[in-house]
């Protein structure tokens, strides 16, 4: 009896951890938080979904202390707080994990995780065994695999991430906020994740879990709450709620409608045979004889798992990587890619993985950074054109929908799915005949995200070859005529559209041809 | 698919709108009026402190001090908004003058020859400089601290540490003791400087990459921005700054010494960061480095007027401009 009542305790989480009450914050003019409500309970994961700019960082900001709340109420486990410091919310046992992680690279997993509480021997000398030791045991305990020895530089993204909420939870936490954790994991490292955020709420710590992704809300969530324009927009019960309610939550009924029939209108189109962008047998240090051919108008999607080779096609193709054998055409034409000048030149352009490393200048206006890869064609004897240069930027604001001030408005200040549209707006004119995405959606919420998918949709129909890696399956899904799947650094197999059902196929391909190597199948599939 | 239509369509600027984009472009910086100020209240109190401060004369004279540290600035700008630090400004004066003195006592005695090797010479230690940064990734930081002692050891070797008389006075006409429109030279070859350095920076192809290059290398990269020669010609630029610096003073002093102007690298990085540039890149503007150098020239001379001890002269003026870039930042 005692048993099974303990158990239920468990899986039906009802202590009220966290609750947020009519919490208001102004910015200036703009009413950031309207009167918002959130309750998290012990032992649940709760989703907290919204478009960018709707109020969730916010929210997570001031429970992290960072911002202070004009009015309203948090309590935790029925006490009063205030928090006016990070640190004064920390002490309350909430921990957040950001996108951008904080951890100290040159630093092992085992000394972040006990950064600052180091178990310490006579005259501060840091008990270096017994720092392991105890890392060790936690990871364990948490059936996290990471090596505790290694560099926290060196590791995958997601591993860093990982030790990150490991870091989290060792201190004494309550509730657990993890802001996008999955952006940029692949589904087997989602995988981990989950399990380790299972662990955590085992134990009876909360978890806020903020996301764009909606199938992970109905997978590993208990409760949902929407924010939009910074008033609450509904709190669901997950296992009573489907994807339609929830998108209707999160961008007002009215546009959601139009998504949808949008996503339904999109038009099948006849693809001309010709290909404008075509690898054969292309080798060097990270591909082994790519085969690869792009039509003028078509969306070629890269399947594969983080450090499959995808992002490295990309690259060779755009002159980062040399080529070290094998061949590229363009239209036809044979061309050694000898650096990004020379590839924007042949008219290739690439949106990288990394809008804020490799995209853009943050600091920078829009102009700026529209302008940045054409400098040549707003000049005149070296000169710069400046109102052709603002002109073209404020046509390009326009015609993205950039949500945004005017063309010199700094790109730090927008949202990422504006940021995103601001490094298309980079190679929107003259029409690119290759255009190389990497991720083009990651941290980009799900309105932007459809406008984006008809931004890349307009240059395929325009005539651009669109090449594009993603490890949203659903995306990938939902834009390409036609998908390869890469696997160490080869093309294990290219499927057309109508070859594959619906992303959960492609899943189980992708998981195929990992296990089997590319060899073998290879051969099968022929 | 459904057009997609913008929130806010700017309208297109009026003629008074562009003319205050022009003000605002050439005094920006992280709080546009900040510099200014801090240079105002100073010329305020050395005026009621010091009854020679404020004369035409006098600013003249602030001018022509400020002149070798106004010149490389300009370059040092272009430098630092690429993210990288030329340490070696000083040495590179020195090596250029001698050189310049040399080439003039070796050949017929001509201004030009002169002017050339001046120019000539500093332009190759910054495209060594340059070259070194960007081909072997070594930091500029380190590059330039070696050519810093490499340079000046150069500079003292070719004549054993003498100094080189100089006797044109073409030479001494055109870059010292002249005056241009009735300005005096040296303070005309600023101006010029500066000028060039306006037009190159904000109005300049060059410019636009050089905020790229310095406020995201990757990027810059990405949108096809061959950064290492923008960064070479930001080091070429600056050695040839330095090397019109050499001419200007060695035709003030109708001599080349080799041990010239030590440590004036400092002055002319102060005067960059109090006029705005961020040491981490990507900001920065020609004015507000001119100002940044006139505060320092001001500085120096204010205090030898007010008879403060050469000492306590560095503690202040060490302070001040401490205290000035705190001021100025967020």
């Amino acid at each position: 009896m005692e048993l099974s009542g303990s158990v239920a305790a468990e899986t039906r989480p009802s202590a009220s951890l966290a609750m947020v009450r009519a919490i208001n914050k102004r910015f200036g003019g703009v009413r950031a938080l309207r009167d918002v409500n959130l309750e998290v309970r012990a032992g649940e994961v709760h989703a907290l979904l919204g478009e960018n700019g709707a109020g969730k960082s916010t929210l997570i900001k001031i429970l992290s202390g960072v911002h202070a709340l004009d009015s309203g109420t948090i309590e935790i486990a029925g006490k009063p707080v205030e928090f006016d410091s990070p640190a004064k919310s920390r002490e309350a046992g909430i921990a957040v994990v950001y996108q951008d992680l904080s951890l100290v690279e040159s630093l092992s997993v085992a000394d972040n995780l006990l950064l600052g509480r180091e178990p310490r021997g006579p005259f501060g000398f840091v008990r270096q065994r017994a720092l392991l030791a105890r890392a060790e045991a936690f990871l364990k305990e948490l059936g996290i695999p990471l090596d505790t020895r290694a560099t926290v530089g060196s590791l995958p993204f997601a591993y860093r991430q990982m030790t990150e909420i490991a870091k989290a939870l060792m201190g004494e936490v309550r509730l657990l906020i993890l802001d996008e954790p999955t952006s940029s994991l692949t589904s087997d490292e989602v995988r981990i994740l989950f399990d380790a955020i299972g662990k955590a709420t085992r134990r009876g710590v909360g978890v806020i879990y903020v996301t764009h992704r909606l199938n992970e809300v109905f997978e590993i969530s208990q409760r949902v709450t929407v924010l939009r324009d910074g008033a609450n927009a509904g709190t669901f019960v997950t296992a009573e709620t489907d994807m339609k309610r929830l998108v209707n939550a999160i961008v007002g009924t009215d546009r959601s409608a139009s998504i949808v029939s949008r996503n339904e209108r999109a038009p099948k189109r006849e693809l001309d045979r010709s290909p404008v962008l075509s690898l054969s047998d292309v080798s060097n240090d990270r591909l082994r004889a790519v085969d690869l051919s792009v039509v003028k108008g078509e969306i070629h999607g890269l399947a594969g798992l983080i450090g499959s080779g995808r992002t490295e096609i990309l690259e060779t193709v755009f002159g980062l990587r040399p080529l070290e054998s094998g061949a590229v055409e363009l239209e036809g034409r044979r061309w050694l890619p000898s650096g990004p000048a020379d590839a924007i030149e042949q008219g290739v352009a690439l949106v990288p993985e990394d809008r804020h490393m490799q995209g853009l200048v943050l600091d920078h206006s829009i102009e700026r950074n529209v302008t940045l890869p054409r400098i040549p064609h707003f000049s005149r004897w070296g000169w710069m054109q400046q109102r052709a240069a603002a002109r073209r930027a404020e046509a390009a604001v326009a015609r993205l929908a950039v949500k945004a001030q005017g063309a010199s408005s700094l790109v730090r200040t927008l949202s990422g799915g504006n940021q995103q549209k601001v490094v298309f707006g980079k190679w929107n004119d003259p029409r690119p005949r290759v255009l190389l995405l990497d991720e083009p959606t990651v941290g980009v919420d799900v309105g932007a995200r459809e406008e984006i998918y008809a931004v890349i949709r307009n240059a395929a129909r325009d005539g651009s070859g669109v090449l594009v890696v993603s490890s949203d399956l659903v995306e990938l899904i939902e834009l390409c005529d036609r998908i390869s799947v890469i696997v160490n650094g080869h093309v294990a197999r290219t499927l057309a559209r109508g070859e594959i059902d619906d992303a959960e196929e492609l899943h189980h391909l992708l998981q195929m041809y990992q296990a089997a190597g590319p060899g073998p199948l290879q051969e099968l599939s022929a | 698919m459904t057009e997609l239509i913008a929130p806010n369509v700017v309208a297109s600027s009026t003629r008074s709108d562009r003319r205050r984009k022009l003000v605002q472009k050439l005094l920006r910086g992280e709080r546009p009026y900040m510099l200014y100020i801090a240079f105002v209240i100073l010329l305020v109190v050395f005026s009621l402190s010091s009854p020679w401060f404020l004369s035409i004369d006098n600013f003249l004279n602030i001018g022509r001090q400020t002149t070798l540290v106004s010149i490389i600035a300009v370059g040092m700008t272009f430098i630092i908004i690429a993210r990288q630090i030329d340490l070696s400004v000083a040495s590179t004066l020195a090596l250029s003058g001698m050189a310049a003195a040399l080439a003039m006592s070796q050949i017929d005695n001509s201004w030009i020859v002169g002017a050339v090797a001046g120019l000539g010479t500093g332009a190759l230690v910054g495209l060594i400089n340059g070259i070194l940064t960007t081909q072997l990734s070594i930091p500029s930081f380190l590059v330039t601290l070696g050519s810093l002692s490499m340079a000046r050891g150069l500079a003292m070797m070719v004549t054993n540490t003498k100094p080189v008389i100089i006797t044109n006075e073409t030479y001494f006409a055109i870059f010292g003791e002249g005056s241009f429109l009735g300005i005096p030279v040296p303070i005309a070859w600023t101006l010029a400087a500066m000028i060039v350095g306006i037009l190159l920076l904000h109005y300049n192809v060059f410019g636009r990459r050089i905020y790229a290059v310095g406020g995201n290398p990757t990027a810059a990269l990405y949108s096809g921005i061959n950064t290492k020669l923008i960064t070479t010609t930001a080091f070429v630029l600056t050695g040839a700054l330095a090397g019109l610096a050499a001419l200007v003073l060695s035709a003030r002093s109708h001599a080349a010494r080799p041990d010239v102007v030590q440590g004036m690298e400092l002055d002319v990085i102060a005067a960059v960061i109090l006029g705005g540039c961020s040491l981490f890149g990507g900001r920065g503007y020609i004015l507000g480095t001119l100002f940044g150098s006139l505060i320092i020239g001001t500085l120096n001379n204010g205090l030898v007027l007010l008879g403060v001890s050469s000492p306590m002269q560095l503690v202040i003026k060490g302070a001040i401009i401490v205290a000035a870039v705190a001021f100025t930042k967020r």
